[in-house]
């Protein structure tokens, strides 16, 4: 009884939890699909897919991609170069000094992305001043910046996913390459290379994934070119659209479909070394019959089906009208608002008659001549223009909201004419 | 030349050791370095428009680090309250975010860590992929739920729960709960790297010699996986500490995070050197606090990053 309630609890935990990482991903793609001109799910109005046409209309963002892919593919250059040259220098460096340099090249992973954007601006800045450039100088340039100061941290990063590999790799090949008479260069390119080239193409999306979607840095050093994220950052900042839940859902697809692709790619090696392992010498020799793609492969069937769930939902896109439904949502719409109107418009004149019958009782027990609106004051000093509710007294007609204020109409040119 | 420069370049070869060498010290001194120290220097001069830097008036002062203590000079109040107010603030929720991610990924890294199976990796992908959409898209999703009428709003009113929406963003819950969410796998991804080398053997010697669930977590476990505790909670904590998308996105109109005022006094008020100031006062209190921690958990700094 014990174990089972153990058990219970740890699934309604991790349901709990993994509800908290993906929801807010899920409700976020939805409301992409919501024709409400604000990002939500409730309450529904009709699906549409014009937040996609209109993502794609928007200037800012197709330039933001452009300069994001640009920056992107000069910081995974840079810091994949970096992180190779600082893992190679790890594995050989003099025992007394490792320490140190291991600190110091770690230390950008968690030094805060603002300072290191504020360091990389003031720095070349003043580097920029020595040299007696101008402000439109190469070195103040927006993508060099951010290429630089992106990739101070993002090295570390593939640092450490370089030497996770290096470490396995035997020296000794590469000496063995030299005393056959290769040159270093040759050596390094032939023996080494292809050793790490697993290792360095996962250095190089993680850099470009880290570059693609970093803020905090970027924000102090894009200069004239933001990228992507900049400007998500500032549409978001100031008021939301479903179009960013657009881009958001394009982004999530695109994750969810590299991710099951790697996976299932993962699955089959796996799958196919298996089968190497179990067979015999003659198999192999003759026809190797390999696993196909998709048996016992989770993943790849689960790529299918995302793969085939896209198609369907762009073919319907494109045939797909929701002029109808937003137009009866319109008019719904419409309609709960004149309601609305017409309810005020009741209470108004109710509380108007009230003020009648009350200025009616007044004018009685005070025996006072009732203001008449001919001066040129307006109504400032109508009895009621100051304690009243605002919206009475003044303004006879519904239209005007702007004698609202306590200055009755003295402000209105109309009050002026009636004067003359 | 020195003798282990020599056997460097005899080990590398004349191009590839220049090549390397030339990566690294650009790496470790162009960009590291020599921009910290630029910034610190910086930090210590008075804001000057462009002409008149490296003028005679160019001179070194505490100018920045007392206008964030004592304010503006000739001030009406004795001491900067609003941004030390903010500063501590800072700090004090980033710790409170850290304890917080703590508290529920280690159940998480414990569960993935010790159980066998093919859906850890399945769980493994679910982890990851929340951590490749941008920054500001997940603080973007966090404000659709906790908007006035966002979904949890439209939910707990629609069921009479409360009469009229909670405003989530003005109490810094939605600011909290962005922070928590944006950095949960940096948390649990090295407990678990830890925690899946811990012998099962132990925990069932443990519990064999009739120690209780938790027992076996605070004696056994907890004290094996420290290591990875401390880089996730050192992580979490410097990273929570320099949000600036999270802050300016779900925080309310009056609650700032230190990262936003350091942000104003570069991108608002042209102050770099103020601003310069203020990060180095952030830095070097986010390090000193880190330390100090570490310190007291007896945890050694070489631990951290494996």
């Amino acid at each position: 009884m014990n174990t089972s309630f153990l058990r219970i609890s740890i699934w309604v935990y991790l349901a709990i939890f993994f509800a908290y990482l993906l929801g807010p991903l899920v409700i976020m793609s939805v409301t992409a699909f919501n024709s409400s001109g604000f990002p939500r799910m409730s309450p529904w109005e009709c699906l549409t897919f014009q937040w996609f046409g209109e993502l794609f209309q928007d200037q800012r963002i197709l330039n933001g991609i452009k300069n994001s892919l640009i920056i992107g593919a000069g910081t995974v250059a840079l810091s994949v170069a970096m992180g190779l040259a600082g893992a190679l220098m790890l594995t050989q460096i003099w025992p007394k000094l490792r320490a140190t340099y291991y600190t110091i090249i770690i230390a950008p992973i968690l030094i805060p992305g603002v300072v290191l954007g504020i360091s990389t601006l003031v720095f070349w800045d003043r580097i920029n001043r020595m040299l007696g450039l101008g402000a439109d100088s190469f070195l103040s340039n927006g993508i060099f910046l951010t290429v630089i100061g992106q990739s101070t941290f993002i090295a570390s990063y593939c640092m450490l996913v370089l030497v996770a590999r290096l470490q396995r790799y035997d020296m000794a090949l590469t000496e063995a390459a030299l005393d056959l008479g290769a040159t270093h260069a040759q050596a390094f390119r032939k023996i080494m290379l292809p050793f790490m080239r697993p290792a360095i193409a996962s250095a190089a999306v993680l850099a470009f994934l880290a570059s693609f979607e970093n803020y905090n840095t970027t924000t102090f050093t894009f200069g004239e070119y933001p990228t992507l994220t900049i400007e998500l950052a500032q549409k978001v900042r100031y008021g939301i659209t479903p179009a960013i839940s657009a881009l958001a859902f394009i982004i999530v697809a695109l994750t969810v479909f590299f991710a099951l692709l790697n996976e299932a790619k993962l699955k089959r090696q796996e799958l196919v070394a298996a089968a190497r392992k179990e067979a015999t010498v003659e198999e192999l020799a003759g026809k190797i019959k390999l696993p196909s793609f998709f048996a016992g492969n989770m993943a790849a069937v689960l790529l299918v089906v995302f793969a085939v769930a896209t198609i369907t939902v762009v073919g319907t896109a494109t045939a797909y009208n929701p002029a109808q439904c937003i137009a009866d949502v319109r008019e719904q719409k419409q309609l709960e608002a004149e309601q609305r109107i017409q309810e005020l418009r009741k209470q108004r004149e109710e509380r108007r008659k009230q003020q009648e019958a009350q200025e009616a009782e007044q004018g009685e027990a005070q025996s006072a001549p009732k203001p008449s609106n001919n001066s040129g004051f307006g109504n400032v000093f109508a009895p009621n223009s100051l304690g009243g509710d605002g919206d009475d007294g003044a303004s006879d007609t519904e239209s005007e909201p702007s004698n609202n204020s306590g200055f009755g109409g003295v402000f209105d040119p109309n009050s002026l004419q009636s004067d003359q | 030349m020195p003798g282990f420069l020599k056997e460097f370049f005899n080990r590398n070869g004349i191009g590839m050791g220049a090549a390397i060498l030339g990566f690294v010290l650009f790496w470790t001194i162009g960009l590291i370095i020599l921009p910290q120290l630029s910034m610190l220097d910086f930090s210590f001069r008075p804001n000057l428009p462009p002409p008149e830097i490296g003028g005679p008036k160019d001179v070194y002062t505490l100018e920045n680090y007392k206008y964030l203590v004592f304010g503006p000079e000739g001030g009406s109040q004795d001491y900067n309250t609003v941004d030390l107010r903010v500063f501590f603030r800072t700090l004090v929720a980033a710790v409170c975010v850290t304890i917080f991610n703590l508290i529920i990924c280690y159940p998480i890294a414990y569960y993935l860590g010790q159980t066998e199976g093919s859906h850890i990796r399945i769980f493994a992908i679910m982890l990851i992929i929340p951590y490749w959409i941008n920054e500001i898209l997940r603080a973007f999703a966090l404000r659709i739920i906790f908007g006035e009428t966002g979904v949890l709003n439209t939910l707990f009113v629609g069921l009479g729960i409360w009469d009229v929406p909670f405003d989530f963003i003005r109490n810094d819950i939605a600011l909290y709960a962005g922070l928590g969410y944006a950095y949960i796998l940096l948390m649990i991804f090295p407990m678990y790297n830890v925690i899946e080398s811990l012998d099962r053997n132990q925990i069932e010697a443990a519990r064999d010699l009739g120690a209780p669930w938790w027992r076996i977590h605070w004696r056994v476990v907890i004290p094996y996986a420290k290591p990875g505790i401390s880089s996730g909670c050192t992580m979490v904590f410097m990273l929570s500490a320099g949000a600036l998308a999270a802050p300016q996105i779900l925080g309310g109109p009056s609650s700032l995070w230190f990262t936003q005022l350091i942000y104003q006094q570069f991108n608002d008020n042209n102050d770099w050197p103020q601003g310069a100031a203020y990060a180095i006062v952030l830095l070097v209190t986010c390090i000193l606090f880190v330390l100090a921690v570490m310190r007291l958990f007896k945890v050694n700094m070489g631990d951290i990053g494996k």
